[in-house]
């Protein structure tokens, strides 16, 4: 199942961000979603290198979410081409797209807990439905949630989580099978300031870990503080792309 | 798919299975009610085709010999042509002393049967004949009649022109029953289907956030379709389980009223010579079986096709 995409590998995962030759992780070939009477997004062309920290800027509804469903392969492009790790997805069977998307982590606005599972149980879930053996389970779990900084409350239930642990607790999930990308989609959208600031520095430490980052959102704080790569969307189509980037519309 | 995989994913439809129990004990009794509707419905059908059976077989011919001057060897010689007439499975020919002891065995009062003794005999000697299909009975009297008609007792065979066509309406009523049973019991049963089907559709939509993150997280196709598989024989097992306590109960309770009121008895409670609770025990293999497979294949058709829409790329 690992030769799926073979998306870098152990050694360059260390490697400095942005330094060296970046090798094209992601590329949009001239992509164009269209649904029943409206068009999402229009002849992108774009290109992340491993390591990023991409910031997709725009407001709701310019075609954000529709590029990372069409990247996670929730839905298929109505023209052009999508490549990850030099592969085209629509190479990709029905049946490899599960062990595609376990390539990539994600994390959505609303989070998407299970509400009857805890903390632990929600993380270890991710692992369990690609078999992991239970032992690796066990480590990898305690590890991310070490890593969120969420180990204190890992046997709580969703409901009894603050939005910022939520979120957390959704990073952890999204992380712990250790994806070479991280996407998240308004992932502080429901949260407040201090929140969003914990969510943000989480993400920036797991990009430095070497893990190639999308980030989908509205928010100017956020994108100003990053200081990385941003690209602006306005009515589906890519206005702005800009390195090391303040979002301005 | 490893062990520890199918294990998870036992775990996971047995979790389901539990934590939505209202939703799924409503499943669990639709599912029950179109098993029993279905097995009523083969009960009845076995009843049915049993009684026909029964009665069919019940019809036979006895001819009677007019005198005792008819001696036994023309009798034996004419049984014997009897038996080489297409259609008769047996004969047996019952002497004077046989006739009587049968009659002291009848269920009537005991001042009729005292007169009669073996020197005051006036029961006629008889050929009891089975044919394999009733309908061969007028074959067998047209030959006999052309054969002796003077040594037999004539009325009888009219008589038995009676009974045909009583037994005749009554094997069309039968067969009417079964008809209408048939109709009536695909009509319920489909009510139940389409009631079982939209039930467990709708445990399936409220988990469709469950579905959604597991294909998030990547899960295979087959590790979301696990947990309702498993569901589904849940449902089967446990209905089938409902469904036999159910028609156990019923049959037994039905079965003790019936007794209890007297009421019916030679009807079909008790028609084919036992009541309905031996007869639902006697067929109980073949109703758990039934009800087993249409609840196997009911539970887990239903839940693979409603996924269906939620497992496309």
């Amino acid at each position: 199942m690992d030769d799926v995409l073979q998306i870098g590998s152990r050694s360059n995962r260390s490697q400095p961000v942005d330094t060296g030759t970046p090798q094209p992780l992601i590329q949009f070939k001239d992509i164009t979603k269209a649904y029943p009477g409206r068009i999402a997004v229009k002849d992108i062309d774009l290109t992340i290198n491993e390591g990023e920290f991409v910031s997709i800027v725009g407001q709701s509804g310019v075609g954000k979410t529709t590029l990372i469903k069409l990247l996670i392969k929730l839905e298929p492009p109505s023209k052009g081409e999508i490549y990850v790790a030099g592969r085209n997805l629509a190479d990709l069977r029905d049946n490899e797209v599960p062990f595609y998307r376990r390539k990539i982590g994600v994390v959505f606005q609303d989070f998407k807990l299970l509400p009857q599972k805890t903390v632990w149980e929600n993380v270890a879930f991710a692992l369990e439905v690609c078999g992991y053996s239970q032992t690796d389970i066990i480590k990898r779990t305690d590890k991310v949630l070490d890593l969120v900084n969420l180990s204190r409350r890992r046997d709580s239930y969703p409901n009894e989580l603050s939005g910022g642990e939520h979120q957390r607790a959704a990073i952890a999930r999204a992380l712990v099978h250790s994806p070479k990308i991280l996407i998240a989609d308004e992932p502080t959208g429901n949260l407040d300031p201090v929140n969003t600031w914990e969510i943000v520095d989480l993400l920036y430490r797991i990009n430095q870990k070497g893990t190639t980052i999308i980030l989908a959102t509205h928010n100017r704080q956020v994108v100003d503080r990053i200081q990385r790569r941003v690209i602006l969307m306005k009515s589906g189509k890519i206005v702005s792309d800009q390195r090391g980037g303040k979002y301005v519309i | 798919m490893n062990q520890q995989t199918i294990s998870r994913i036992i775990r996971l439809g047995y979790t389901n299975f539990w934590r939505n129990r209202w939703l799924t004990l409503g499943a669990t009794l639709l599912m029950a009610l179109t098993l029993t509707m279905i097995s009523v419905s083969l009960l009845m059908s076995f009843v049915i085709r049993d009684t026909a059976q029964t009665i069919r077989s019940k019809i036979d011919l006895t001819i009677y010999f007019r005198d005792d001057t008819v001696t036994d060897q023309k009798i034996t010689d004419l049984e014997t042509r009897i038996n080489e007439i297409t259609g008769v499975v047996s004969s047996h020919f019952v002497n004077k002393q046989e006739a009587l002891a049968i009659f002291d065995r009848l269920p009537i009062n005991e001042d009729i049967k005292a007169p009669l003794s073996n020197d005051n005999n006036p029961l006629p000697r008889s050929i009891q004949i089975s044919t394999s299909n009733p309908d061969n009975i007028q074959t067998v009297i047209a030959s006999v009649e052309r054969a002796d008609s003077e040594a037999i007792i004539c009325s009888d065979c009219v008589s038995y022109a009676k009974n045909k066509a009583t037994v005749d309406q009554l094997l069309s009523i039968t067969r009417s029953v079964q008809i209408a049973g048939i109709i009536l019991s695909v009509l319920f049963g489909l009510i139940a289907v389409f009631n079982v089907m939209n039930i467990i559709r709708i445990t399936i939509i409220s988990r469709s956030d469950e579905i959604e993150i597991m294909r998030y997280v990547g899960a295979s196709n087959a590790f979301v379709r696990g947990p309702f598989v498993v569901e589904g024989v849940l449902y089967g097992v446990l209905g089938t389980v409902f469904t036999t306590l159910l028609l156990l109960i019923i049959s037994f309770l039905a079965t003790r009223f019936f007794h209890g009121a007297g009421a019916l008895s030679g009807s079909a409670i008790t028609i084919l010579g036992v009541n309905l609770f031996t007869y639902v025990l006697n067929h109980l293999l073949t109703l758990i079986l039934a009800q087993l497979v249409l609840g196997l294949v009911l539970g887990i058709f239903v839940s693979l096709f409603s996924l269906r829409r939620y497992l496309r790329a």
